[in-house]
């Protein structure tokens, strides 16, 4: 009997499979070897596709602008990421300490995060708008935030802090409230200050929250592109807003050359793979609160 | 969280450090909510009054003008907004539906090749959506699919790798014997899944729910590239074109953005606890 409903068992099975099968393979791993082959070709949309061999990957890898991007992303991920986590850990700690209306306020935080980025940089376009902006209304003088070249990416930087907060703050709360009270106890007895049981328990029992924190962060900056968009379009000023994910935008379909915009994709994805791999390497020795 | 309030706890501050700790809460609570007024309330001025008043203040006439310019002949929201209810409504139900199913046989079947396939699937969670862009965009080009309601939904409709990977865990809490009940009552996989597996799961399956319509309401990147002119606009695409269009017309491009996010706004407000828990469980982006 075995062998037929074994057999019907797994013909049931990718019967089941088989609608998520496909979107896997066409639309996931298909267009992985697709972005791999469009590297070696020429590809304007119009002409036919020509093997070019490494011409692409020699121009991008050359290429000032390019570097500028990676250098552009690089610092854009330095201006959020300690920030955010610093801002979110802060919150955290201020809204676990079983004040009324924390639930209210932790809802608030996360608002902006639910939102369209594309619809919430358009409305901080307004804000940083130097005339008739609501910043420099509050403010009571003129900045020019988004056509300065120094201003405009921690502009940038600073709504993606803005709308990202909350979701940090989730996190640190989630992992402040799991802190056996024992550990803080311990500490009390021994006479350990606030401040001290913060920085010397609190912090260092938080480190997987803080990892994850970290690496999903990282992770999406380096992706950033609908906040950029709408803030800075076409790079920003003098190119300081030109954040790899614009720059591949920009270079498919506003230069037209695909090829080129597949190494540049190559390239964001070896980043990205590392820095999920080190997540990986991270997690597996991941101590546990029960361990320490 | 009870156990912040048991008696003897340190962790409640004196009066003043109470006053402290709300004062910079609700800076933060001020920061974070302003823009969102401060938009709102441009939404409902008359370009008139924007001009000739500083940003701050509270619109008087209070006016829906910009409203009836974005439904109105020359801009024509309204074609933008039903296409993505559209996208968003087939989009979910195809994820949900082929997820649940994706699932149960990862869960709860033996079949060759499981293992392998799950390996698979986990592994496209690495890729990211800017890396398969110009890809996707080739080959729904050469499929004649370009500029079309189906380039929008079919690369995601197929189900998501992340919400199988989710519900595969949540089956696999669901007690053998429910399953077996069904099945000895003659019931088919599909009538099991059904009647008894989807029933238990409502919680992860309203979680998965929410968090698909949230991205795919926000979704611009993939819109803004496979379609072009208003035929298949979605909300997001249509506001970045209103705002180059309309540059410094701001009252009409805030009545834009105010509609971009209303609709979350509200799901947020009704389904607050479930979003809340929803991004801690699944860390969603």
């Amino acid at each position: 009997m075995g062998a037929t409903l074994r057999r019907r068992e797994a013909v049931t099975a990718y019967a089941l499979l088989a609608p998520s099968l496909f979107g896997v393979v066409a639309f996931l791993v298909l267009p992985i070897f697709v972005v791999l082959w469009l590297a070696f070709q020429d590809w304007d949309l119009l002409a036919p596709l020509q093997f070019v061999g490494l011409d692409n990957f020699s121009s991008v890898l050359t290429d000032a602008q390019f570097g500028r991007s990676l250098l552009v992303t690089l610092l854009f991920v330095l201006l959020v990421i300690p920030v955010q986590t610093g801002l979110g850990l802060f919150a955290a700690s201020l809204l676990t300490r079983g004040l009324p209306g924390s639930t209210i306020l932790r809802t608030i935080y996360v608002l902006p995060w639910i939102c369209a980025p594309l619809a919430l940089g358009v409305v901080w376009k307004w804000i940083f708008a130097p005339t008739d902006g609501a910043l420099n209304a509050l403010l009571g003088f003129r900045v020019e935030w988004l056509s300065n070249p120094d201003l405009a990416l921690p502009a940038v930087a600073a709504v993606t802090i803005w709308s990202q907060v909350g979701y940090v703050t989730l996190f640190f709360m989630a992992g402040l409230t799991s802190i056996p009270d024992m550990f803080l106890e311990a500490a009390r007895i021994d006479g350990a200050s606030p401040w001290q049981i913060f920085w010397r328990i609190k912090v260092p029992l938080l480190r997987p929250t803080t990892f994850f924190v970290l690496v999903t962060g990282i992770i999406s900056s380096f992706q950033v592109f609908d906040t950029v968009y709408a803030l800075t379009p076409n790079g920003g000023p003098q190119g300081s807003t030109d954040v790899i994910a614009a720059r591949i935008y920009y270079e498919a379909f506003d230069s037209f050359d695909l090829g080129r915009a597949s190494v540049m994709a190559l390239v964001l994805l070896v980043i990205l793979v590392g820095v999920t791999l080190l997540q990986q390497l991270y997690f597996r020795k991941r101590i546990t609160y029960e361990q320490t | 969280m009870s156990r912040r309030d048991r008696p003897g706890g340190r962790d409640r501050p004196g009066v003043l450090a109470t006053l402290a700790i709300y004062a910079v809460l609700l800076a933060g609570a001020v920061i974070t909510l302003g823009p969102f007024v401060l938009s709102v309330l441009t939404s409902f001025k008359s370009p008139g009054q924007f001009a000739r008043e500083p940003a701050l203040t509270l619109p008087a006439p209070f006016t829906l003008e910009n409203y009836a310019q974005l439904f109105g002949p020359r801009v024509d929201f309204t074609r933008a907004v039903l296409v993505t209810f559209l996208v968003v409504l087939v989009v979910t139900a195809g994820q949900i539906a082929f997820s649940v199913l994706a699932a149960y046989a990862f869960a709860r079947m033996r079949f060759p090749g499981r293992e392998a396939l799950f390996w698979v699937y986990l592994a496209t969670l690495m890729v990211p959506a800017i890396v398969t862009l110009i890809p996707l965009y080739l080959l729904l080009t050469e499929s004649g699919l370009r500029n079309t309601f189906w380039a929008l939904v079919l690369p995601v409709a197929f189900g998501s790798p992340y919400a199988i990977f989710l519900l595969r865990e949540y089956f696999r809490g669901i007690p053998q014997e429910l399953i077996d009940a069904a099945r000895l009552d003659g019931a088919g996989t599909l009538v099991t899944l059904v009647d008894v597996v989807v029933p238990l799961s409502r919680p992860i399956l309203a979680t998965l729910t929410l968090i698909t319509v949230v991205t795919h309401w926000n979704n611009f990147l993939w819109p803004l590239i496979i379609t072009s002119g208003e035929q298949w606009r979605v909300v997001t695409v249509a506001t970045a074109n209103l705002q180059s269009q309309y540059n410094g017309n701001w009252t009409l491009v805030m009545a834009a953005t105010t509609l971009a996010i209303a609709p979350l706004l509200i799901l947020f407000i009704i389904f607050q606890r479930q979003i809340v828990r929803s991004i801690s469980i699944t860390g969603f982006r």
